[in-house]
């Protein structure tokens, strides 16, 4: 079985992102820091299971990003991906989700990927699209959210459950190829050990240059960005940690929310 | 079918009034309509406002009858059920399908779904194949006289994108709970119902039924007063301070976002949010939680919201009531303190 991973590194969440008065996200100057999508950790997670459970399984991991992604690709394969393959993207701009997905299609056309798994969305533009997108251009079927699947490798197939609202599941079987976007909690994701990073710096990632594959026009522009606004009064409570827990007291006894005296033991 | 290159150009947006149409894909449970189809059609009549065009509805299921009458009552839009028995299940193949069949027809600007993980599963495939442009997470819609802009949220809902699609047709998933659902529109006259029947099959997808497998945490929905957990808790042993911030409110649980019950320190019935329960205790306490859309839509109808996150920005801030940009693994040991002290003290 091939298996192809899409991965795609984010900034990391806890690093301040602002809005400058041309209405453009901008980044603090100085160090930013990168790591993998954390819903595409499982993804990778799942295509080592798989190759673990048989199958002659490969396991590609793929990003689409500037020279810094290659970075995620080393943890993929840390973590057990065979090889790594970086779309090169020239610039830091945003990329569309159809761009995103067009150069995975493009790359993966005629590969004979029987498995392409993505995270079910991206931290950082929170879209969820690249996936069904991707499957899309491909022609190939596609099941979002998965929380669970097992290959029927006798059926050319492969069973999968769905997480949909109120607890619960949607059971479904897919012909293979197929694209699915895989929910966190489906698995633990491993860390990568040493001896698979040591082999990540050998063997280094297969660099195709976006431009060869041919950009997808864009559809949609990001034309501002701003603050959300306040549903609520929003009290910012002022002072040291102490002060804080004194008014944070004082507050919630006014709301008669909090009974210290009838207080639990 | 398959291509690499969005067939359609870039366009200059000039809509045509007469022969455009919004169209709402409904989303149904046991053959009735969901809300979020209604808040669907709020945002259409948003849209409207800018851009006057007729709205209609499609209705997809094995059993649509019933659904799409209610929704031509409801809302004086024009309804087309298609009617299939292998859409017993949702099956996002088929969806794909025959929505691809029927909306060229109708001429849509805008095709309205909801981001459920329904709408989730079919609405950016289909959007590649008509050739539209797709948005999805919409929360909000603005028009400055010339363009029409759609909001979502992005970096866990700390910052908001104002997007301008470039196509003739936009496919939009919107946020159930951004738009309040249309009071049902009681003097329109519904225009007639149109049924068509299909057959067609998925060709690469069986659906296989639906599990149940997450029994509901009644204590979640009992207690008044909630206590929960985010990811910037850091570790499973920091689950332990949360359990003792709870044991300070009588009838009091402890709750968690998805991050936290995805690393088994909490158990999945205690998560909160559009894939957990949904809750409205008198004072939900959100610990570490940044505030992205899918945990605030299980618990902004919460009394009163106090939230503890060490970034000042956190999104969670905009729909408290008591904000604290602290440190939880110190200030709660404090707060606690606060409460003995204030306890042993004179009254
Ligand atoms: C289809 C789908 C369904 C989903 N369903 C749900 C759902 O039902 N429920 C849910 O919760 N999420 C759900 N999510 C995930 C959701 O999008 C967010 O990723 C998640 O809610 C983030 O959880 P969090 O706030 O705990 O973690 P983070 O976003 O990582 O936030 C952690 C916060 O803690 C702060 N922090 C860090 N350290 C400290 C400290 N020492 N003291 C105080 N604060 C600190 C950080 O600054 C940050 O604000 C879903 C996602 C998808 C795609
Ligand atoms: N630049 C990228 N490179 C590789 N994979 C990506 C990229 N962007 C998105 N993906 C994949 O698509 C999923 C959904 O992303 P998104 O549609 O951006 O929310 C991610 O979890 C990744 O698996």
């Amino acid at each position: 079985m091939k298996i192809l991973v899409c991965i795609k590194q984010v900034p990391d969440p806890e690093m301040p992102v602002r809005v400058d008065e041309q209405g453009r996200v901008v980044r603090p100057e100085g160090d930013l820091k990168y790591w993998m999508n954390r819903a595409d950790e499982f993804a990778v997670e799942e295509a080592i299971l798989i190759k673990e459970a048989g199958f002659g399984t490969t396991v590609d991991g793929l990003t689409v990003g500037p020279e810094h992604a290659a970075q995620v690709l080393e943890r993929a394969m840390g973590m057990g991906a065979d090889n790594g393959v970086h779309i090169l993207l020239q610039e830091e701009d945003f990329l569309s989700p159809l761009n995103t997905a067009s150069y995975i299609a493009a790359y993966a056309l005629n590969k004979g990927y029987d498995l392409i798994l993505t995270g079910v969305m991206g931290e950082d533009h929170m879209q969820g699209q690249v996936g069904a997108m991707l499957a899309e251009l491909l022609g190939f079927p596609c099941a979002t959210s998965v929380i669970f699947e097992r290959i029927r490798d006798e059926r050319g197939a492969v069973y999968v459950e769905r997480e949909i609202e109120g607890g619960l599941r949607a059971a479904l079987e897919l012909d293979l190829p197929a694209v699915l976007t895989v929910q966190t909690g489906i698995n633990k994701p491993r860390y990568p050990t040493l001896s698979n990073l040591l082999r990540a710096k050998k063997q280094k990632a297969l660099v195709v240059e976006s431009h060869i594959l041919g950009a997808a026009k864009d559809r949609e522009k990001v034309v501002r960005a701003c603050y959300p606004g306040k549903s609520r009064a929003g009290l910012m409570l002022e002072g040291c940690g102490k002060d804080k827990a004194v008014r944070l007291l004082e507050i919630l006894e006014k709301e008669a929310l909090l009974f210290c005296g009838q207080q639990r033991e | 079918m398959a291509s690499l290159e969005p067939s359609v150009s870039i366009n200059d947006k000039t809509f045509n009034i007469m022969k455009q149409a919004i169209v709402i894909i409904a989303e149904c449970r046991s053959g009735n309509p969901s809300p979020v189809t209604y808040e669907l059609m709020t945002l259409a009549e948003k849209i409207r406002q800018a851009h006057p065009m007729s709205v209609k509805a499609v209705v997809l299921g094995d059993e649509v009858e019933k659904a799409s009458q209610e929704i031509a009552e409801a809302t004086g839009a024009s309804v087309l059920g298609i009617q299939n028995p292998h859409l017993k299940y949702y099956s996002g193949e088929l969806y794909k399908d025959l929505l691809h069949q029927c909306l060229p027809g109708m001429n849509p600007a805008f095709v309205l779904v909801s981001q459920t993980t329904q709408g989730m599963d079919f609405a950016p495939g289909l959007a590649v194949r008509l050739g539209a442009s797709s948005i999805t997470g919409v929360n909000g819609v603005s028009w400055d006289g010339n363009n029409l802009c759609f909001s979502r949220d992005a970096y866990n809902g700390k910052i908001v994108l104002e997007i301008l699609p470039l196509m003739e047709a936009t496919v939009l998933t919107v946020q159930p709970g951004a738009f309040k659902a249309m009071k049902p529109e009681t003097t329109a006259t519904p225009e007639p119902v149109e049924i068509r029947l299909s057959t067609a099959e998925s060709r690469n997808t069986r659906s296989l039924g639906i599990i149940r497998c997450e029994q509901k945490d009644a204590s979640l929905a009992e207690a008044d007063v909630l206590v929960a957990a985010g990811r910037g808790i850091g570790s499973r042993e920091n689950v332990a301070l949360i359990e003792q911030l709870a044991t300070l409110f009588p009838r009091s649980a402890v709750a968690g976002s998805r991050p936290v019950c995805d690393s088994g320190w909490l158990e999945y019935k205690k998560q909160v949010g559009l894939t957990g329960a949904t809750v409205s205790p008198g004072l939900y306490v959100a610990c570490g939680i940044s505030g992205a859309m899918a945990h605030r839509v299980g618990m902004q109808g919460s009394g009163f919201i106090v939230a503890i996150s060490t970034d000042p920005n956190a999104a969670i801030f905009n729909i408290a009531d008591v904000c604290i940009c602290e440190d939880l693994t110190t200030f709660i040991p404090l707060f606690i303190e606060e409460c003995k002290r204030k306890k042993k003290g004179p009254v």
